[in-house]
């Protein structure tokens, strides 16, 4: 019975302070997270989240056609050993984790009206968003996010490449 | 000699040190996840074991739960108490890591954040080191004597 009171205490007071704790940390994040990927990009909606739906390209035929016309730039959100392993042919390597070393020479290659689409591992992986905002404020304004990524694209069966050197701004 | 090997856990100062073992591991474990509850989140919908409408409020209950607790142990309120909840924990995270390591289940989101938190979600090195601190949080569970420095035992 004392041990039973001990518990709730403890417990309780841990109840109690997660919720606070998550109320005012600028991390918290939402009771219910978005965890289907049929609806999209998992994520457990952070305060400061970086999923903006209304970037999101959430079909590869659509973003096929946008790489077609010739215009579009796809940029690689992953790491640089993921990129060497496979990628969309003819896309820009900027890992996420690096953007701040490579975005002068970025600023350079580009126009700030480039249209461009950021990818990375799928629907599980945030990075793309996270690129996307960062290029956003940079001033790219034309910017959409592929959420399926490269598996969605390799699994249509569209052009990818395989070298690390192609298109990395080095 | 056997006399010594059941003075052991019986001990004051082997109770004492097992507690704040415990209780520094458990601080250690709750501060990345308290810092970063979202990458947090995404751990726990990486087991492929819960529900997801319980995945959020796990990753945000938890964290300060083993904060709490951890918190207890060290300066000794409900030390014996807070440890069950240290174990129960520990066993819990034992039966997941076991279930993802027989199945197979390794997930990898291909993503900056998961790989930079440095965790091992299944890995048999991580199940020995639960079980070592498992040990540690059965004796102090079965201690029976007067714990030292502890500003509420029980009540």
């Amino acid at each position: 019975m004392k041990t039973l009171k001990e518990l709730s205490v403890l417990i309780g007071l841990s109840v109690i302070a997660a919720f606070v704790i998550n109320f005012f940390s600028p991390k918290g994040i939402a009771l219910v997270g978005q965890w289907d990927t049929s609806q999209g990009v998992v994520t457990a909606k952070e305060k400061n989240d970086v999923i903006m739906d209304e970037l999101e390209i959430d079909d590869v035929t659509y973003a096929k056609a946008l790489y077609d016309s010739g215009n579009v730039l796809f940029v690689d959100a992953r790491s640089r050993e993921d990129f060497a392993e496979g990628h969309i042919k003819g896309a820009f390597s900027l890992p996420v984790a690096e953007f701040d070393v490579q975005i002068d020479k970025f600023l350079e290659l580009y126009e700030l009206d480039k249209p461009i689409i950021t990818y990375c591992s799928g629907r599980t992986c945030e990075d793309s968003h996270h690129l996307a905002q960062l290029l956003i404020n940079r001033g790219y304004q034309n910017t959409s996010v592929m959420i399926d990524g490269f598996p969605g694209w390799e699994a249509e069966g569209y052009s990818i490449a395989k070298s690390a050197e192609e298109h990395t701004a080095k | 000699m056997q006399s010594l090997l059941k003075s052991i856990p019986q001990n004051s100062w082997v109770e004492l040190a097992s507690r704040w073992i415990l209780g520094l591991t458990f601080i250690y474990s709750s501060y990345s996840k308290i810092l970063s509850p979202a990458g947090f989140a995404k751990i726990i919908y990486g087991y492929g074991l819960f529900p997801a409408k319980l995945i959020n409020l796990i990753a945000i209950i938890v964290p300060s739960l083993e904060l709490l607790v951890a918190l207890a142990l060290i300066f000794g309120i409900y030390p014996r108490s807070a440890v069950l909840i240290v174990n129960v924990l520990l066993a819990a995270f034992i039966i997941l890591i076991s279930i993802n390591l027989i199945r197979g289940h390794e997930f990898n989101c291909g993503c900056f954040a998961l790989q930079n938190s440095g965790n091992q979600v299944s890995s048999p090195s991580t199940i020995i080191r639960d079980f070592i601190y498992l040990a540690l949080g059965i004796q102090v569970f079965l201690y029976k004597q007067p714990r030292r420095w502890c500003v509420r035992q029980s009540g």
